[in-house]
């Protein structure tokens, strides 16, 4: 969950407000996580050692994937801020739930991302996984390992409660770019070889 | 209309009297008096004559204020003295113990990172989800190079906080008094036209960096964002992320505390940036002091929205007959207002009723903070000046 806060939170927030609305998105962003796992499950138990391979080509695999978190992070906070209103039914047509259409590509990015990037618990249960007997059991692992760290957004769902203003989907818009910036430098710099913080 | 002769007529007419001014300097008189009478027993010269210089610097500020009724001007000189005096002290100081301003990574895993203010919102998810400060300090005094340590910090910070809310952030902060500075210089502003979205920008870095602080485990803004590194205390640049960290401190410090208050006449690190502001603000919501705009006094001249250095009021706002809550008790507005309809307000009382006795219990509190906390440091990085000559 701290991993994946900066990316979950900020754009959880720019969203709109209502708890459905918000837990779509989680599921979105937590299935799209999961595909990330057991892709990663695959290739870890396919390579064997995957977590193990030489730091250069780890890092240019680690950096691809925080570039890329950066630029979806930067285009979905651009995105929100311009998404052109849909057009509004009349008032008879509103109670019979003609909602607003919603794209999940970019819940679903970030989801994804999020699973392939290296967290260290993440890293950890990669060594795990490659250790198993069969991809069977490794994914297994992978999607036991999900579900264990799923529990700990559940509480997010109740940022949904909170009223949106154009204050809050602001900030919420102008932290993913800060996030993105972030990503963007340690992603640059795994590419490019320097040593990182942390890594 | 008995209320609103008493407050209209001595503020348009005449200064207040000199014994009067006098009597309500005198606690603050006795307070600097105490506080600084430890460096009267100081066998170094250069620290007693900078404890004097000190306490009636501080005296005379507030003799100031009650003798013509302003609080911003006279506070500006005290929070721009600190604002440039503390950098002196501190540098001072970390070049005497370690003979450099740049902290190696040895010295943070051992835990002697001086510790300020600013990190005290990243260390408390971390601090409550994994029971660990991430902050390479000491928590108590003695083991850290500041001497105090975080809690004693913390514990000042809190108390402060409880009774002025944001007002720390005019009587206390020791960054702002550059950028205050700055902001006074031009006479007019260069720069009008400011998108007010920028003022979410503080909540904006506060969201990023507290998220970032959990999943880093390190105090995120400290390492990536702080511009008053660039004149405390910064990342030994040793390898290429030291010299790009280091970049960062200097091109913010000179965008934001330099360039931009000279062009715009606002405290924009305040307004736009700073983390700790946006926690601050908060507070305010807990301080019983406030700054109200009583509407049927209004004309609405705007000269308050103005003057404001952190645009925490608007058009909507100043309708509404109140500031927004980035507010930070300067007195800016209130000083500003021809027709006295900013006024400062205890909250529970009914507005602009005796606001001379809210403003008074104001400064009472926040000017009492301000010698104990800014006097002695403004009075530590005197007596570093004077150290040369005497």
């Amino acid at each position: 969950m701290a991993s994946c806060g900066p990316v979950v939170v900020p754009s959880l927030l720019a969203e709109g407000a209502g708890v459905r609305l918000s837990s779509r998105f989680l599921s979105t962003f937590l299935g799209a996580r999961f595909l990330g796992y057991l892709l990663f499950a695959a290739l870890a138990w396919e390579l064997g050692v995957l977590v193990a391979l030489p730091p250069a080509p780890r890092l240019v695999m680690m950096g691809v994937v925080h570039v890329l978190l950066a630029g979806v992070l930067l285009w979905y906070a651009y995105s929100i801020g311009h998404a052109r209103p849909q057009p509004r039914p009349g008032p008879e047509l509103v109670t019979i739930g003609v909602a607003r259409k919603r794209s999940i590509t970019g819940p679903a990015a970030l989801g994804f991302l999020t699973g392939l990037s290296l967290c260290p618990p993440f890293v950890i249960a990669g060594v795990r996984a490659a250790e198993m007997d069969s991809a069977a059991a490794a994914l297994l692992f992978f999607a036991v390992f999900f579900v264990g760290t799923s529990v700990w957004f559940v509480p997010l769902v109740s940022l949904g409660c909170v009223r949106r203003s154009q204050a809050v989907t602001t900030v919420a818009r102008m932290a993913m770019a800060l996030i993105a910036f972030y990503y963007l430098y340690l992603g640059s710099a795994m590419l490019v070889g320097r040593k990182v913080y942390g890594y | 209309m008995d209320t609103e002769a008493q407050i209209l007529k001595p503020r348009e007419t005449a200064p207040r009297s000199l014994g009067r001014s006098v009597l309500l300097t005198l606690p603050i008189t006795l307070w600097s008096l105490l506080i600084f009478s430890n460096s009267y027993r100081q066998p170094n010269r250069s620290v007693e004559i900078a404890g004097i210089i000190t306490a009636v610097f501080m005296m005379a500020l507030f003799f100031m204020m009650m003798r013509t009724w302003s609080t911003y001007r006279w506070r500006r000189w005290f929070f721009v003295a600190l604002g440039l005096l503390f950098p002196v002290g501190f540098i001072h100081e970390v070049m005497v113990m370690r003979g450099s301003m740049g902290i190696p990574m040895e010295e943070m895993i051992a835990g002697r990172t001086p510790f300020c203010y600013l990190p005290i919102p990243l260390l408390i998810l971390p601090a409550a989800l994994t029971k660990t400060v991430v902050f390479p300090g000491s928590i108590l005094p003695g083991g850290g190079m500041s001497g105090g340590g975080m809690a004693a910090m913390a514990g000042l910070w809190l108390a402060i906080t409880i009774v002025v809310g944001k007002g720390w952030c005019s009587y206390a902060c020791f960054f702002g008094g550059i950028e205050e500075g700055m902001a006074s210089v031009p006479k007019r502003a260069k720069l009008r036209k400011i998108d007010p979205r920028w003022r979410y920008g503080p909540w904006a870095v506060l969201l990023a960096m507290v998220l970032l602080s959990l999943a880093l485990f390190e105090p995120a803004y400290c390492m990536w964002l702080c511009p008053f590194k660039a004149v405390s205390e910064y990342v030994a640049a040793r390898n290429t992320v030291g010299m790009i960290q280091n970049g960062i401190f200097v091109v913010l410090f000179a965008g934001l505390v330099i360039v931009l208050p000279l062009l715009t006449k606002k405290r924009t690190q305040c307004a736009f940036f700073c983390p700790f502001g946006a926690f601050q603000s908060i507070f305010n919501k807990m301080s019983v002091f406030e700054v109200k705009i009583d509407p049927e006094r209004c004309s609405p001249c705007v000269l308050c929205q103005t003057a404001c250095p952190t645009m925490s009021l608007t058009e909507e706002s100043i309708a509404q007959g109140k500031t927004l809550m980035s507010c930070m008790k300067c007195g800016a507005c209130v000083d500003a207002c021809p027709k006295h309809a900013a006024v400062w307000h205890i909250k529970g009382t009914e507005v602009a009723v005796k606001p001379e006795r809210a403003r008074l219990m104001l400064l009472y509190a926040s000017w009492g903070m301000a010698v104990m906390f800014g006097g002695t440091i403004i009075a530590q990085g005197l007596a570093t000046i004077l150290h040369v000559f005497v």
